[in-house]
């Protein structure tokens, strides 16, 4: 894997968690642009903790999504995170869904898309990555759902978000190196 | 199998100038019943070149030092440690762990630094999936079975467990070792030795060794009068198998008073894991037989076992129990 120099993420899955019997009715709620959220969705202890680092590290934070202005903002005011993020991409804003934010995050951004990492829970998400060209990392969320999701093939998988800054550090390690494995 | 060159230095300096030319494409040859599987299965990670340290001379002792501890070579045979009468009356702890490691046959062949220092034994990494440990980027063990061979305590990018008992039960004894080092000699508790999961020359290991460092040495201090010892493995397969759990104590004992402990799990974490909160719990309290049930609730409170392995934990709780009450026996 080549250098990262941004990371974009699917918030939903990514960011927070959601009680799994809740997730479907919470999503066409977020869909369906009412800003009543879920009281039992709670964000992920190890999101802040990990944004930071990756932040210090240089590391450009973008939120891809193909929910709504009104839903991603509710998201990321409900949970402290939008300052961690330099831009947002909504299916407002990027004027589509799937491949669209995605695109318009990276060209906005000049990213190359080999130097890009989109973290998602979803098979719709692993799709748009390979898409793109973006290497497409599996938030190990439910252990069923991701060996499922494994077999799309994604260019990695975490269990923690905590783990981010260590994958980062470690394709920095490789690249500088002294013969891979 | 892929084509691989095999040098044979007769001198430290010699071995270490091989491993720096080479990069992380060489490794360390000793018993070989690591090195040699994993070059069996193709893993990626194996390495090209393997510089066999055998023709070493002085890597191979058990001798008691001018304190009353006691210094192993590296390349020490495990079947040598299970004989040995001297580790038998100064360290029976490290005995009774020693001789549960492996079959006698790779007793007889496997060495104490390849058991400190040996890969994990993941289904994953060893069938050849292409893990964080072998060129990949994701842990198969988090997705897939990990009753067996996975974290209970949560992981760092790679989910499995640290695999060796001698390690787990050298650190009860606040044990030592010498690692030679294109610098010199550099000296490190075992503890320190295997912190578990580190990123070390842009690769996933267990242990901190840098690719063109050797493993030399193993320095027990002394044990004190009154120091108190028990290991205990569980494991699927009583003849031979890794541990599910494991448990390493050492109580040091004035009458029935805990002045000092050492608590220390194997085959729940990527690491032996010391478990300091249990070692201040026990501190100043009176051995009995009640006490391990005491010290339970103190036990692995930040587990996070994975889908298939929070049994783990009990194990690893009863043998706190057990432990406990082994000791109580004894004393």
């Amino acid at each position: 894997m080549q250098l990262i120099e941004g990371i974009l993420f699917e918030p939903v899955g990514c960011l927070a968690e959601f009680p799994s019997e809740e997730f479907n009715e919470i999503a066409v709620r977020l869909f369906d642009r009412k800003k009543k959220a879920s009281k039992s969705a709670s964000r992920s202890e190890d999101v802040v903790p990990a944004l930071s680092e990756l932040k210090a590290m240089g590391i450009r934070l973008v939120i891809a999504s193909s929910l709504s202005d009104t839903a991603i903002s509710h998201f990321l005011e409900k949970f402290s995170l939008k300052d961690f993020f330099s831009e947002v991409w909504t299916r407002d804003n990027a004027s589509g869904i799937k491949v669209v934010p995605l695109v318009k995050a990276i060209i906005n951004a000049s990213f190359k898309p080999e130097h890009v990492m989109f973290l998602t829970d979803t098979a719709e998400g692993l799709k748009v990555a390979k898409e793109v060209g973006v290497n497409s990392i599996l938030m190990i969320n439910d252990p069923d759902e991701a060996r499922r999701l494994a077999m799309d093939d994604p260019a990695g998988g975490i269990v923690s978000l905590h783990e981010l800054p260590d994958f980062i550090r470690l394709i920095v390690a490789e690249n500088a190196r002294l013969p891979r494995l | 199998m892929k084509k691989i060159s095999i040098y044979r230095p007769t001198s430290i300096e010699e071995a270490i100038q091989v491993l720096s030319l080479h990069g992380t494409e060489a490794g360390v040859y000793a018993g070989g019943t690591d090195l040699l599987i994993r070059l069996k299965n193709r893993l990626k990670q194996a390495p090209t070149y393997l510089v066999d340290i055998k023709k070493i001379n002085n890597l191979r002792y058990i001798k008691e030092d001018a304190q009353g501890g006691v210094q192993i070579g590296a390349l020490t045979k495990i079947a040598e440690l299970a004989e040995s009468e001297l580790l038998a009356k100064k360290y029976p702890m490290l005995v009774e762990a020693v001789r549960m490691i492996s079959s006698p046959e790779l007793r007889n062949a496997s060495t104490l630094g390849g058991d400190i220092l040996q890969e994990v034994w993941c289904q994953y990494l060893r069938g050849g999936y292409a893990c964080w440990r072998n060129g990949g980027y994701i842990c198969y063990g988090a997705i897939g079975d990990n009753s067996y061979y996975h974290s209970a305590m949560g992981g760092r990018l790679c989910y499995a467990v640290y695999p060796g008992d001698a390690a787990t039960a050298l650190i009860p004894y606040d044990a030592k070792v010498k690692l030679a080092t294109p610098f010199g000699m550099k000296e490190l508790t075992v503890e320190q030795l295997v912190p578990g999961d580190m990123m070390v020359d842009g690769r996933i290991q267990s242990h901190v060794v840098r690719f063109n460092e050797i493993l030399t040495e193993v320095v027990i201090p002394p044990p004190k009068p009154g120091l108190r010892a028990s290991f205990e493995k569980l494991r699927p397969r009583g003849v031979w198998d890794f541990a599910m759990a494991s448990l390493a104590i050492t109580l040091q004992l004035r009458d029935k008073t805990i002045e000092d402990a050492r608590v220390v799990f194997g085959g729940i974490s990527g690491k032996p894991l010391r478990e300091t909160a249990v070692e201040n719990f026990l501190k100043g309290k009176t051995l009995s037989t009640d006490l391990g049930n005491q010290a339970v609730p103190v036990a692995l409170t930040n587990a996070a076992p994975l889908k298939y392995n929070a049994t783990k934990i009990d194990m690893a709780k009863g043998l706190l129990v057990s432990g406990l009450v082994r000791l109580n026996a004894a004393a």
